[in-house]
């Protein structure tokens, strides 16, 4: 029986003091704060519930066991106040029904009030083996059905908006249901486990006791604003209950000093593992929220790069204009008459400015792309019109180098496909101008035709031709082959990045083969006919 | 003499446009900003107007919502917005707002935007 009472006097004052502290460490947190106002309070009241109950089990006097029981239970109606509340404030403020809030309290008052003042829930105390048990009164169910309905308000309360709430807000719910389950668990093994199983009733005090665990979650809930992931905390918990289960065996339940040793050498090691367990996991988490940030900024960077790439672009465009407009109104003679080489070389510096004019609305294209703002005009359009009008455009190039350049149009005529014609022209006309500009013999051939229920156009030259890696890598901005490089062929890597862009939002594929350097390559461009029906 | 109105705060650019609009025998009256030109279109009628879109403090398109309360007053002259800002959005605005064509000016040497805006000056000739 002693040793029965120094355990619960033990319990108690151990719940006296973390409760105590907790209290205090939460309401210095924030004084200013309802939410640890109410904790503080909700802790107090808490505390007292302990004590309270503590006396009326060890009072020898029944009269004295009979109030101490009696302001327990009323402490219990004034804590479901405080914990009405909380479930308001916790873990951010939700809209108040002020009728009910006036209720609750109204409510909670007057079972308080039947509590300690009447017999109708506290009838009297018989004294047992272990201490005073209680003698319910005829009101109890008076009692037990408002204390039903609030427990589940306040869950309602803690859990209604759970899924609006932001990651670390469900975390700090998540922290206050361990917890409760931890609450709920020991009472389970005390109360009823202990009762059912050894027919006592002298352990169901540690069950009560456990309350300690729902307030240190809740207290660190709220203190904290960066919380460990549950994760972490089951681990730690699991290593936690391991480790005093084997110091328990070890040290009360194991006899034989050998045993004890090779069981404490055990304990060692397992505290050694389990914190090398926790230290990983806290590791792991730490990792993949960095990652996460990191992906974060990345995007956001990205955003921003494309959205200055556009604005410089723009401004970019007002010298060029004033370049190109001065230079050709010179060349033109609108100033006045100018010597034929000096004319000359002016035409350079324009056709110069116009190849910076391209680059600009390449990358202004590209950010367009990225930052989602291309739309495209589509239309049905029979495909081999736009192919026929690229070739006349570049014809003149390819005699020029004295390359044989050949496009047959397809017999019959292929189905109208509906794309944005100006941009498919753009893509056809660059990989047609690139195939030229990279064959320096030989001939350049376009093809046209339907597979399926695509149509597939492809240019095939003689020309540099590709490695296997520049084969993969050709169409990232940016990336030029090596050819280009090798012959100073005008570029900046640009064309074939939007090339890609453009096809892949005509939900297309674009792709290259190529035999090798020196042996010629194929650009194809597949676009599919139902698809882009609207 | 057709006379036309261009909006441009780009000083650099206005003169030179005017230079050339100047030897093709077309008036050009300039103004450096939306509240400008607004001021301008109270006092005279042009056959056109020549308009930039990224203007000081009202941009182009508010200078378009602006001039709709004009009402009959400037009701049919042509509006060609040319800018270097190419915008999807801004494009529909302006084609919303009444404007007849959205050029790129980095697309058009001066001698190309007078043949783009001889084409709106004869279309109005021909409608009058």
């Amino acid at each position: 029986m002693n040793n029965v009472l120094l355990i619960n006097e033990s319990l108690v004052f151990l719940n006296v003091v973390v409760g105590c502290l907790l209290a205090v460490w939460v309401l210095l947190a924030n004084r200013k704060e309802k939410l640890n106002q109410v904790f503080f309070i909700m802790t107090i009241l808490l505390v007292l519930w302990v004590i309270f109950a503590f006396l009326g089990s060890f009072t020898k006097e029944p009269q004295k066991a009979l109030i101490w029981y009696r302001l327990n239970w009323g402490i219990v109606a004034l804590f479901f106040i405080a914990a009405y509340f909380f479930s308001i404030y916790f873990p951010k403020k939700i809209t108040e029904n002020r009728l009910l809030t006036k209720f609750v309290i109204i409510l909670c008052s007057l079972l308080f009030l039947i509590s300690v003042f009447s017999n109708l829930i506290i009838e009297g105390v018989a004294e047992q083996e272990w201490g005073m048990e209680i003698i319910f009164g005829k009101g109890k169910l008076l009692y037990y059905i408002p204390i039903f309905f609030l427990t589940f308000l306040i869950l309602y309360n803690l859990f209604k908006e759970y899924f609006t709430l932001t990651k670390q807000e469900r975390l700090k719910v998540q922290y206050v249901l361990i917890g409760i389950l931890i609450f709920a668990l020991a009472n389970l093994i005390f109360n009823v486990g202990f009762t059912v199983l050894r027919g006592s009733v002298k352990f169901q005090q540690l069950g009560d006791y456990s309350v300690i665990f729902p307030l240190i979650f809740t207290a660190y809930a709220i203190v904290k604003k960066e919380l460990f992931g549950i994760k972490v905390v089951l681990t730690a918990l699991l290593v936690g209950l391991i480790a005093i289960l084997i110091f328990v065996d070890t040290f009360f339940l194991t006899n034989k000093f050998g045993f004890q040793i090779i069981k404490g050498t055990l304990l060692v090691l397992f505290l050694f593992f389990g914190y090398s367990l926790i230290k990983s996991t806290l590791k792991e988490i730490k990792l993949r929220e960095d990652l996460e940030k990191a992906y974060q900024e990345l995007k956001k960077l990205d955003v921003a790069k494309s959205e200055f790439i556009s604005m410089a672009s723009h401004q970019l465009r007002t010298p060029l204009t004033a370049i190109k407009g001065y230079i050709s109104m010179i060349i033109e003679e609108t100033y006045g008459e100018i010597p034929e080489k000096v004319k000359e070389k002016l035409q350079n510096v324009f056709i110069s400015n116009e190849r910076l004019i391209k680059i600009v609305n390449t990358l202004l294209d590209i950010s367009k792309i990225e930052l989602g703002k291309l739309e495209l005009k589509k239309e049905p359009i029979q495909i081999e019109d736009i192919v026929q009008s690229c070739y006349e455009e570049l014809k003149i190039i390819a005699q020029e180098k004295g390359l044989t350049f050949i496009f047959e149009k397809p017999q019959p005529p292929l189905p109208k496909v509906n794309v944005d014609p100006i941009k498919i022209r753009q893509v056809f006309l660059n990989l047609i101008d690139n195939a030229i500009k990279y064959t320096f013999k030989g001939e350049v051939r376009i093809n046209l035709l339907k597979k399926g229920a695509s149509i597939l156009f492809s240019v095939k030259d003689s020309g540099a031709g590709l490695t296997k890696k520049e084969e993969e890598e050709i169409f990232q901005s940016f990336t030029r082959g090596s050819a280009g490089l090798n012959y100073f062929i005008e570029g900046a890597g640009l064309g074939l990045s939007i090339a890609k862009k453009i096809v892949e939002l005509h939900k297309g594929k674009i792709w290259v083969e190529s035999e090798g350097e020196n042996k010629g390559s194929t650009f194809f461009v597949e676009i599919p006919i139902e698809s882009n029906k609207t | 003499m057709p006379l036309i109105l261009i909006v441009e705060d780009e000083k650099i650019l206005a003169e030179m446009y005017k230079d050339r609009f100047e030897k093709e025998g077309i008036q050009v009256d300039l103004t450096f900003s939306s509240e400008q030109a607004l001021e301008y279109l109270n006092n005279k009628k042009p056959d056109l107007i020549l308009l930039d879109i990224l203007l000081p403090k009202a941009n182009g398109i508010s200078f378009l919502e602006k001039i709709k309360q004009f009402k009959n007053k400037t009701k049919d002259i042509p509006i060609i917005v040319f800018s270097n800002y190419d915008d999807p959005k801004t494009r529909n605005d302006a084609f919303l707002l009444g404007a007849k064509s959205y050029l790129i000016k980095t697309q058009y040497t001066p001698k190309e935007l007078v043949e783009e805006v001889k084409k709106y000056l004869n279309l109005k000739n021909k409608s009058q």
